[in-house]
């Protein structure tokens, strides 16, 4: 489960980057692996920009997911290189799906599991409320946060007493198991939530003051090296619109 | 401090807990001690000191709360929150932030200190708590008792004059128990005023001046500390609470154990760490065991792997001479969660406990509903029931679908003496029968329903024991010896 | 009451129940983590996640709630790296559905299937990089040759676009139904709805 989800490992930082960087570099990701966009003279862009993820993640210490991606990335690749002349009909066409959505979402999903893995909730919330972002996005987001690995865990908790109650895929009762899965994780979830909601309003949240934030964050040399390796795309990308390039 | 005036409170959806018509005064720096069976109304008055009540559980309420001198139910709850904080009894729901240092802040940072201030405030905080080790931890990686103690320097870094606990220790160990009376000890000796609503009272001694008790939401007790101490055991247990002293064992009719269930190759680890290490151990088929240890000791692993739920677990149980291998561990054992909320899923009780069984012989279904007093509720949803009432169907759920060994995951944790003293039974009534596990921390549920002990340290089993006479000392020592040197150092004082 | 600022109660629920429709969302999609299956997301998600939706609406009282939880969606879709999308998408699709729940007082049950339908298209942002800039796309992959933009065409042609755009919304109305029914069935006897 992503119970994990912006549950940074301290001592598994790797690179520290502002959460800002890492917004940017996400969106660079969105726009030019996953959307695609470029001239022609930029068609090696993607393949450059696929390789950040990797370094990042790599820096950060997570080498099995890094290797994983990068070896799935590049069998998709060469096998749609060397094999796609060679083939016809439906097996092409899977084959080349499968490239397609390969090459275009993995590189920046990766990028999103180094965000998701390397911040801690309170850096991003100093880095929105930076922003500039509103209160009424930044509370409930923080929550969010918190909440993520209290509903995993009573995913899990719910699927342990599913399967001694012999509740399981391929059983009888397989028909209901959405039902049966989705009920109590939303009780226990809710009842949590009003736990949870007491507990953050008697220590003042909501108020009328604007909030503090204690984390300190801030810009790097390497964040000005990121920020600069993002922002060479969207350069080209003004120069070809330009017609200079 | 804290005025009450001819308040009543009913809850909308029509809860428990309902207040007719309450005055009470507390002065400041006095520690009050709330007590009374669940359902009593000594929740409601925490949260109407607060201010949870009117602005979060809505209700009508009638009569005057002041704090301080301001009306609490006229005043927003971000304003309360500067004179009243307060700690709830779940460790584990009253975290808003995911690491400590931010969770210290959070209280400091809503009242929108200065950051310079919030800074020395977790500062002081954390020394004045000896938690520096704590910071900058994850909070899902603490125990019960460390996540306590962290709420409690949350809400004394903000600073507040009136404290308000609501059944703080119910999820906490012996240990546990006794850092929250040193944290008492603190606010006290700052002058602070204290109200806080328990059901166990042994640790409370020499912390608390005063003891109101509750009755159907109403005032039944206004003593001092001093003369509830002197109540005889009897009167306590009347009263429906949890007594002063450590109970005394009344050591159960040991019957002659014939079988046993055998254990092989019980390991698992987590990365490098050994979290259970059992070479082989027999269990005393149809025995109640309770299960103890400290925080880690590989209680929780112990019963996952024992009911087939880890998947990397590669041991094997022999009951009657028959091996028994992980898939089918599911379906001999059974484990009743301390939530059980997690596991029912049907729309009625009778559908619930119909579901799994293979083959239904007549009646049987019937028969267990009637056992366990339930044949009135077959048509309730389970959710609508309460916790006692969920359990038995839990239970009737796992006798039906032939289960042989059961485990009990913290049966009792925040439940009053009432409500322990019936889980009790109902764990004796299953005695003899099918074999329970009991994971607990309660010494009292112990003594009244357990014929044997495990006791679990660092994943291995560190001894086996019936709760014989020749026995008892180990027990004591294990849950008694940290109370006793306390009480025994203070008793000079008063 | 309608126009009563948002409470800390408030901004509270729309992150737990954000977090409970993600870990829904999230667990379909590890389900369907297949690219051939994708599709098929467009409407499996919706459908699913129409039932903590539903009982999230139950909680809805003041403006702002659902509008607020289709941007966190979105962003949640960002730091994922699903791309910006479907924070687009749902900046515009969860004010809509604010609106039709809001016009039916955050009461009428039919209103609030739609808004569940409306809801629901975020998940369809999802899709619009492999139908942006296509030309261009291909325009900068001419090496792969005339075949591989016929084939790729085929297999993501304009249209389905309108239809992915359509399944997501009937998905919300399906999970919409099937949510109330629960709601029916469990949620308000358990008492949390």
């Amino acid at each position: 489960m992503q119970g994990r989800i912006l549950q940074a490992d301290v001592e598994r930082r790797g690179l520290v980057l502002d959460p800002r960087t890492k917004l940017l570099l996400l969106i660079t990701m969105a726009t030019f692996v996953l959307g695609g966009a470029g001239s022609r003279q930029m068609s090696f862009l993607p393949y450059a920009l696929s390789l950040l993820p990797v370094i990042l993640l790599l820096s950060a210490r997570a080498y099995k997911a890094a290797l994983i991606a990068a070896a799935v990335y590049i069998l998709a690749e060469s096998a749609f290189r060397l094999a796609g002349p060679l083939l016809s009909g439906p097996v092409y066409f899977i084959l080349l799906g499968t490239r397609g959505i390969l090459t275009r979402s993995l590189p920046s999903l990766m990028m999103g599991a180094y965000v998701v893995s390397t911040t801690t909730v309170s850096e991003f919330t100093a880095a929105m409320l930076r922003l500039h972002l509103s209160e009424i996005i930044i509370i409930p987001l923080s929550v969010m946060f918190r909440f993520f690995p209290t509903v995993a865990d009573e995913f899990s908790s719910i699927n342990a007493a599913m399967k001694m109650r012999g509740i399981a895929l391929g059983g009888r009762h397989a028909g209901k198991i959405v039902e049966y899965r989705m009920v109590p994780l939303m009780t226990c979830s809710v009842k949590i939530g009003e736990e949870l909601s007491a507990a953050a309003l008697t220590r003042g949240l909501g108020g009328n003051v604007r909030r503090t934030n204690v984390c300190e964050i801030g810009f790097h040399v390497q964040d000005t090296i990121f920020a600069a390796l993002c922002l060479l795309p969207y350069g080209a990308l003004a120069l070809s619109a330009a017609g200079l390039w | 401090m804290v005025e009450l005036k001819e308040v009543s409170f009913r809850y909308e959806n029509g809860e428990n807990g309902t207040l007719s018509n309450l005055s009470l005064s507390i002065p400041r720096g006095q520690c009050l001690l709330l007590c009374g069976e669940s359902g009593c109304g000594k929740t409601t008055l925490t949260r109407l000191l607060n201010g949870l009540i009117p602005h979060y559980y809505e209700g009508t309420l009638t009569g005057q709360v002041l704090v301080d001198g301001v009306e609490v139910s006229q005043t927003e709850l971000f304003e309360t929150a500067r004179h009243v904080g307060s700690v709830f009894q779940n460790p584990r729901s009253q975290f808003f932030c995911v690491d400590t240092t931010s969770e210290l802040a959070f209280g400091c940072e809503n009242l929108g200190l200065p950051e310079a201030v919030v800074r020395t405030r977790i500062a002081q905080a954390a020394k004045e708590f000896r938690m520096e080790a704590l910071l900058g931890r994850s909070i899902f990686n603490l125990s019960g008792g460390e996540k306590q103690k962290v709420a409690c320097a949350g809400i004394s870094a903000m600073e507040p004059e009136l404290f308000v606990l609501d059944e703080p220790t119910s999820n906490l160990d012996v240990e546990a128990i006794e850092d929250l009376r040193q944290t008492l000890r603190r606010w006290k000796a700052k002058g602070k005023t204290i109200v806080i609503a328990e059901h166990r009272l042994s640790w409370l001694r020499g912390i608390c001046d005063r003891a109101v008790y509750f009755r159907e939401g109403q005032v039944e007790l206004d003593i001092s500390m001093e003369t509830l101490l002197h109540f005889p055991p009897e009167r306590l247990a009347r009263l429906g609470l949890r007594g002063l002293t450590p109970t005394q064992v009344a050591l159960p009719a040991c019957q002659p154990v014939c079988d046993t269930i055998e254990l092989r190759d019980f390991f698992l680890s987590y990365g490098s760490q050994m979290a259970l290490d059992i070479p082989a151990l027999s269990l005393p088929a149809g025995a109640a065991i309770a299960v103890i240890g400290h925080n880690g000791a590989g209680k929780s692993t112990f019963s996952r792997c024992m009911c087939g739920l880890e998947r990397r677990f590669k041991g094997t149980v022999r009951i009657n001479g028959t091996e028994i291998k992980r898939r089918q561990l599911l379906k001999i054992c059974y484990m009743v969660m301390q939530d059980v909320n997690h596991q029912l899923f049907c729309e009625t009780v009778e559908e619930e406990v119909r579901l799994g069984i293979e083959a239904e012989a007549p009646g049987a279904a019937s028969s267990v509903l009637e056992e366990l007093d339930l044949s009135g509720l077959a048509a309730r949803h389970p959710m609508s029931l309460s916790g006692g009432q969920k359990q038995r169907t839990a239970i009737a759920s796992a006798l039906l679908a032939g289960k042989k060994i059961l485990f009990f995951d913290e049966p009792t944790s925040g439940l009053d003496f009432r409500h322990m003293e019936q889980v009790a039974q109902r764990l004796v009534s299953l005695r003899g029968r099918e074999t329970t596990l009991i994971i607990t921390h309660d010494p009292e549920l112990i003594a009244r329903c357990c014929t044997h002990i495990l006791h679990l340290e660092h994943g291995k089993v560190l001894d086996l024991y019936p709760l014989t006479e020749e026995n008892i000392g180990k027990f004591r020592a294990f849950f008694y010896s940290e109370a006793n040197k306390n009480s025994l150092q203070e008793e000079p004082a008063h | 009451m309608k126009h009563e600022k948002l409470k800390g109660k408030d901004l509270i629920n729309v992150g737990i129940f954000t977090a409970i429709y993600f870990v829904v969302v999230f667990a379909v999609a590890m389900l369907g983590y297949i690219p051939i299956l994708m599709v098929l997301m467009c409407i499996l998600v919706p459908i699913l996640g129409g039932i903590p939706f539903m009982l999230f609406l139950t909680k809805v009282k003041r403006f702002g709630m659902i509008w607020i939880m289709s941007i966190l969606m979105g962003l949640l879709m960002l730091l994922t790296g699903m791309g910006y999308y479907a924070l687009l998408v749902g900046l515009i699709t969860g004010g809509l559905a604010e609106l039709c729940y809001k016009s039916g007082g955050y009461r009428s049950g039919a209103k609030a299937i739609l808004t569940s339908g409306i809801f629901s298209i975020w998940v369809w942002g999802n899709y619009i990089p492999f139908f942006i800039n296509i030309e261009k796309y291909f325009s900068t992959r001419q090496e792969f040759g005339q075949a591989y933009i016929d084939a790729m065409t085929a297999l993501m042609p304009m249209w389905m676009c309108p239809i992915l755009l359509a399944s997501a919304f009937a998905g919300g109305l399906i999970g919409g139904v099937a949510g109330k029914a629960l709601l029916k069935k469990h949620f308000v006897k358990a008492g949390i709805a």
